[in-house]
């Protein structure tokens, strides 16, 4: 170690001992700062969760210490993609069988719309043909 | 990833150096709390992912930036103490302090028989004489010697070259032997 080295780590020495001696209000705030800090390294790990939940899948996150949180995340996350795709094909079903019955209700039989000589007629006859 | 235990215990066992770094750098203690308070809140938001190990670099790139955002803020310069070059001696021949300092390689220089009282003026001249550094001199002092972290880290903290980091540590260590051989200590 060099001198300069030496001398340097003695100072260092003398700040270390500063830092024991200081004054208590500001230890105090230092912990409290500390704490607050800490809560928000908490938010931070939850909010993947929270996400994770929503739509994200939560894998391999922080929060080993909790498997069956992380569990229950995917399986939501697993149960909301179902739920949404059989809401969608109820819906697209649904709207199918609207257009359907009104075709079969109709007193044209659903043959006709597809007979060229009908949309043939259809347009002479329209009042925009006329 | 750093878990909450880990993390608590870093910041337990920095936050006051921390503190000082930054009462050194703004001669304020609300402000260099608030620094410090706002370096910890900044690393257990942005990098509570981070390993355990990079925390120490992680979060002196952050106290420093702290540091120098508050100085661009303020935008007022440091005043300096007494020009500590002067104590240097003659500007022909200048006498380096550490060449006449010496240093007892077995016993702890500042804890024979001095008196408590002895023991807070010797760091209270200390201090004083790290508060008159150059800011990058005392960011490089304290981050090499007293973070311990190596020439490379101390580099990327200060977001410098490693050669200026050992100009600046010499430089430090320099200036800060002078001062004290002014006030008669002789570590």
């Amino acid at each position: 170690m060099s001198r300069e080295e030496q001398f340097a780590r003695q100072i260092c020495r003398v700040l270390d001992r500063g830092t024991e001696e200081l004054d208590h209000g500001i230890a105090e705030r230092l912990r409290a700062a500390r704490e607050r800090a800490l809560q928000h390294q908490h938010v931070a790990t939850l909010s993947p969760a929270i996400v994770g939940a929503g739509g994200t899948a939560l894998l391999g996150g922080d929060d080993e210490k909790h498997p069956l949180r992380t569990a229950l995340a995917i399986l939501a996350l697993l149960l909301g993609v179902s739920l949404s795709y059989y809401w969608n094909g109820f819906s697209q079903a649904s709207e199918n069988e609207a257009i359907d019955s009104a075709l079969l209700a109709d007193d044209l039989p659903p043959n006709a719309y597809l007979d060229k000589g009908f949309q043939a007629w259809l347009e002479k006859d329209s009042p925009a043909g006329q | 990833m750093a878990s909450r235990a880990e993390l608590s215990n870093f910041l337990a066992e920095v936050e006051r150096r921390a503190y000082k770094q930054a009462l050194f750098a703004v001669r304020d203690e609300d402000t260099a709390l608030d620094i410090v308070q706002d370096s910890m809140m900044r690393l257990s938001e942005k990098y509570a992912d981070k390993p355990v190990e990079e925390l120490p670099l992680l979060f002196q790139r952050i106290l420093q930036n702290a540091i120098r955002d508050f100085y661009r803020r303020s935008r007022t310069r440091m005043e300096r103490f007494t020009s500590l070059s002067a104590l240097e001696g003659d500007a022909d021949d200048p006498l380096d302090p550490l060449e006449v300092i010496e240093i007892d390689e077995d016993v702890n220089p500042f804890a024979t028989p001095h008196t408590a009282l002895l023991q807070a003026e010797t760091l209270s001249l200390v201090e004083a004489a790290l508060q008159t550094l150059p800011p990058r001199q005392r960011e490089a002092f304290l981050l090499r010697y007293w973070e311990g972290l190596d020439i490379a880290e101390t580099a990327a903290a200060m977001g410098c070259t490693e050669g200026s980091v050992k100009t600046h540590c010499s430089r430090a260590t320099h200036t800060l032997a002078a001062a004290l051989e002014s006030k008669g200590i002789r570590p």
